[in-house]
C-alpha cells in the first residue's frame, strides 16, 4: 500500500511520540526543571533550555484554539477530506498542535469549543495521526481511515444503496422508454476501490507499460510531479468494471449484449497510487439501429473528493 | 541607538510583473547583472561606486552556496560588505536596513540589494517539473527531522493560505469580523493601481462584490484577497550621504528600522493575533524618532487582506482590534488621508516571489523622489514599509525619510 499523501517520519527525538499513538495514548516531553509542556518534541525545554525532560502522558482534552475550512485541498492528495477543517488546538497542559478536526458540522465549529483526541490509522504500516473532535461527540476515539478501510466501508454502503434501489425493468427494444433514460444528471457514486502499487505492479506486468512514473516509486518521489507514483490510465479504465455503479433501472429482453468499444476516452487528471477511486455515470444517448439499440453510457472515474475526473469514458453497448 | 539616518536609497529598478509563463526566462546572475545595471543607471551612479552587496541566497538558480562571491564575479564587483538574506517576503526590507547598518558602520559606500525573481532557463540536465515539487508543499520543508514535515504535512497544513486564514479566524472569534472591510482593503489598493501603468491589474476596476463574491479558498479568505504569483525582480542602490550628494535622484534615508521573528508557523506564538511587525514597527519610530501620525505613506506588505490589517492594527496606525472600523473611515487611496501600498500593493501590482516586498520599498522611494507619476503624493517626505515573511512568521519595518 502506498499513499502520496505526505506521512510522518519518526525521528530519535520524537519517535516516543509516534509510538504512544499507536498505543492509542499521548505522550509529550516535559520539562523537569520548569514545568514547561514541549511540542513538537525537542531535545530541550524552548523555555528554560533545560535538557532535564521526561515523556508524560497527557489526556488531549483541550481547546480549539484556531481552524479554517479549506474550500481549495491544500494539496491534490487531500482531496478525499475535502473541505479539509484544519485546526489548532490547545491542550489543557497549555501546548498547541496543528492537526483536523473530524465529525464535526461546519457550523457547528466554534473558536474556544472543548475538544477530545481521536486516534486515526492512516495507513497500513500503522502509523496513527492525533485528530481532534468536539469533546460532546460520541465519536468512537480510535478510527481506521486506511484506504482500504475507507474503500471497503463505502463499497459496503454503495452495495446496501444499489440493494435498496428497486429498479425499473424497461424493454431494450422499447424505443421510447429508452430514449426517456438520456439524461444529463448523473448516477449515484458506486463504491471504491484503492488503487495501490501493488495493483499498478500487476497491471505493468500484463500490460507492458512499465513506465517509471507507475513502477518506480523512489525515482518518482524525486522527479515525478504528482509527488509519487501515478496509476496507468488504462489501469484506472478498466476499474470500471469493479465499481458497481447504482443505476435505478435495468434493461430487459435482449438476446446479446455487445460492448462495442468507447466513442471518447480521456484520461484528465491522474490517479495517485494508495488513492480510491469511484464512478458514476449517465445514458449519453440512445439510437435505434437495424441491428438493435445503441447505448452510450458515459462512464466517469474520478479520486475521492476530486472535482476532476481522471477518466471520462463514452461506452457503446448494442443490445440485439 | 541605531541609524543616524546617514544612508539612503538612491536608485531603484523593477521588472513588470509578468505572468511566469509568457515571462523571459534569464539566469538569476543575469538578472543580477541587468538589475543592477538599472539601479544603477536610475542612481546616476557608476559600477566602481558600489562596494557592497546584500543578495537573497534561497532558490538562487545557479548556486546553492558562495551566492554572493559569485554574484561579485559575474559582475565585476569589488566588495568591503557582502550578505545574503533568507527572510522570505521580510527579504527586501531586511535588505535595506543592512545595506544602511553597513554604511554606517563605515564598512561601504553602496551598496547593491538585489533579488532575482524571474525563471532561469532549464539545461538539458534539468526537469523543468522541480518547480512544481518545490512548490508542492508552499515553503514547508520536507526535510527528515524538520519538525513540520513530520508533525503539519501529514495533516494538510502547509502553504501560505490555510496559516493565514487561521490567523484570520481567530482574529474574527477575538474582535469580530466585517468582510467588507476587508474587501475595502483590497478595492482601495486597485483603485492606486489603476493610476499605476506597471501594475499587474492595470486598467481592471475591482468593487467590493468583485471580492465578496470571488472564490472562497480557506474561509475566512476569497481568492481576491490573495495575491497572484508574477515573474519579476528588483534592485535598489542604498548609499552613503557622500555618495548619495552625486546621485540623480532625491534619496530616500533610512532613519529607523525593526525585526523581530520567534516562530515559523503562527501556531507557536505566544498569541497568534499579536504579530511580529508590533515590536519590529515600534523599535523603528523609536530610532527615527518620529510619531506614527508623521507618516505621510504606508507601503504595507500585503500577501493577504489580514497581513495589512494586523499590521495597521500591530504598528501603531488603528487601535488594536478596531482595525476593520478604522479601514472603513479611512480613504486608503492615494487620493485619500491614509495613502497605503500606493501603487497598489502586491495585491494589484503581483507578487514576483521575493523580489515582491520590494515593490513596497521601491514604491516609498519613488513617492519620496518625486516620480510616482500620477499617483504622486503632494507631500511625500516620510514613509513607513513593512515586510513580511512566511505566515507572519518574519517581520520588519523601515522609516524612509526625504533627503
Amino acid at each position: 500500500m502506498s499513499t502520496n499523501k505526505p506521512l510522518p517520519s519518526a525521528t530519535h527525538i520524537s519517535a516516543p511520540y509516534w509510538k504512544a499513538l499507536q498505543d492509542k495514548r499521548i505522550s509529550i516531553p516535559q520539562c523537569q526543571d520548569c514545568g514547561h509542556w514541549i511540542f513538537f518534541p525537542r531535545r530541550h525545554c524552548d523555555k528554560c533550555w533545560s535538557q532535564n525532560l521526561e515523556w508524560k502522558e497527557v489526556k488531549g482534552s483541550g481547546t480549539l484554539y484556531t481552524y479554517t475550512i479549506a474550500r481549495i485541498p491544500t494539496l491534490p492528495d487531500f482531496a478525499d477530506e475535502a473541505p479539509q477543517k484544519l485546526a489548532v488546538i490547545e491542550l489543557d497542559e497549555g501546548a498547541r498542535i496543528n492537526t483536523t478536526l473530524i465529525g464535526v458540522e461546519e457550523s457547528a465549529i466554534k473558536v474556544g469549543m472543548r475538544v477530545k483526541p481521536v486516534f486515526d490509522k492512516v495507513s497500513e504500516n500503522g502509523t496513527v495521526l492525533l485528530r481532534f473532535t468536539a469533546a460532546d461527540n460520541d465519536l468512537p476515539s480510535e478510527r481506521d481511515s486506511t484506504p482500504a478501510a475507507q474503500a471497503a466501508a463505502a463499497q459496503a454502503e454503495a452495495e446496501a444503496a444499489a440493494a435498496a434501489i428497486s429498479k425499473r425493468q424497461i424493454r431494450f427494444d422499447d424505443e421510447a422508454a429508452m430514449k426517456a433514460l438520456v439524461s444529463e444528471e448523473y448516477s449515484p457514486w458506486s463504491g471504491q476501490v484503492v488503487v495501490d502499487q501493488e495493483l499498478i505492479n500487476d497491471f505493468a506486468r500484463l500490460s507492458g507499460d512499465n513506465y517509471w512514473i507507475h513502477t518506480d516509486a523512489e525515482r518518482a518521489a524525486k522527479q515525478s510531479p504528482f509527488g509519487g507514483t501515478i496509476a496507468q490510465g488504462a489501469l484506472v479504465q478498466v476499474l470500471q468494471s469493479r465499481l458497481t455503479i447504482p443505476l435505478d433501472f435495468e434493461v430487459t429482453g435482449f438476446n446479446n449484449m455487445v460492448n462495442y468499444g468507447s466513442d471518447r476516452l480521456r484520461f484528465p487528471s491522474p490517479v495517485p497510487a494508495g488513492s480510491r477511486i469511484h464512478a458514476r455515470s449517465r445514458v449519453k444517448s440512445v439510437e435505434k439501429l437495424a441491428k438493435g439499440m445503441q447505448v452510450t453510457m458515459e462512464i466517469v472515474t474520478h479520486v475521492v473528493g476530486s472535482d476532476r475526473p481522471s477518466v471520462i469514458n463514452d461506452l457503446v453497448i448494442l443490445y440485439m | 541607538m541605531g541609524l543616524k539616518g546617514n544612508a539612503a536609497i538612491v536608485g531603484a529598478a523593477q521588472y513588470k510583473p509578468e505572468k511566469y509563463a509568457t515571462a523571459p526566462q534569464m539566469f538569476h546572475l543575469e538578472q543580477v547583472a541587468d538589475l543592477a545595471g538599472k539601479a544603477l543607471a536610475d542612481a546616476g551612479l557608476k559600477s566602481s561606486d558600489i562596494d557592497g552587496m546584500v543578495i537573497h541566497g534561497p532558490q538562487f538558480h545557479e548556486a546553492q552556496v558562495f551566492v554572493p562571491a559569485m554574484a561579485a564575479e559575474y559582475l565585476g564587483l569589488s566588495l568591503n560588505f557582502a550578505e545574503v538574506v533568507d527572510l522570505g517576503g521580510c527579504s527586501s526590507v531586511a535588505a535595506v536596513w543592512r545595506a544602511a547598518m553597513a554604511i554606517e558602520m563605515g564598512l561601504c559606500q553602496a551598496v547593491l540589494c538585489v533579488i532575482p525573481s524571474r525563471m532561469a532557463p532549464f539545461g538539458p540536465e534539468e526537469d523543468p517539473s522541480w518547480m512544481m515539487r518545490a512548490m508542492r508543499f508552499g515553503g514547508h520543508s520536507t526535510a527528515f527531522g524538520a519538525p513540520e514535515a513530520e508533525i503539519d504535512l501529514p495533516y494538510g497544513h502547509m502553504g501560505q493560505n490555510t496559516g493565514y486564514a487561521m490567523i484570520a479566524q481567530r482574529y474574527a472569534a477575538k474582535y469580530g469580523y466585517d468582510p467588507v472591510a476587508m474587501a475595502k482593503i483590497a478595492v482601495d489598493q486597485r483603485t492606486n493601481a489603476l493610476a499605476n501603468p506597471d501594475a499587474s491589474f492595470f486598467g481592471k476596476p475591482l468593487s467590493i462584490e468583485d471580492v465578496l463574491n470571488s472564490k472562497m479558498v480557506a474561509e475566512p479568505l476569497r481568492v481576491l484577497e490573495i495575491v497572484m504569483p508574477v515573474a519579476g525582480g528588483a534592485a535598489v542602490i542604498v548609499a552613503s550621504k557622500e555618495v548619495a550628494a552625486r546621485a540623480k535622484n532625491r534619496g530616500a534615508c533610512i532613519t529607523g528600522f525593526g525585526e523581530h521573528l520567534s516562530f515559523k508557523s503562527p501556531t507557536y506564538a505566544p498569541e497568534m493575533t499579536d504579530t511580529p511587525i508590533g515590536p519590529a514597527a515600534e523599535r523603528a519610530f523609536k530610532m527615527a524618532g518620529i510619531q506614527r501620525s508623521d507618516i505621510q505613506a504606508a507601503q504595507i506588505y500585503d500577501c493577504y487582506t489580514i497581513t495589512v490589517l494586523l499590521t495597521l492594527e500591530d504598528a501603531g496606525f488603528a487601535p488594536k482590534g478596531e482595525g476593520m472600523r478604522w479601514v472603513r473611515e479611512h480613504d486608503l487611496t492615494y487620493k485619500g488621508n491614509f495613502p497605503m501600498n500606493t501603487h497598489g500593493g502586491q495585491l494589484s501590482f503581483g507578487q514576483s516571489g521575493t523580489a515582491g516586498g520590494m515593490s513596497q520599498v521601491i514604491e516609498a522611494f519613488h513617492q519620496i523622489s518625486g516620480r510616482a507619476g500620477e499617483r504622486q503624493l503632494k507631500r511625500c517626505d516620510t514613509v513607513f514599509v513593512s515586510g513580511t515573511g512566511g505566515v507572519m512568521s518574519e517581520q520588519g519595518a523601515l522609516i524612509l525619510q526625504g533627503a
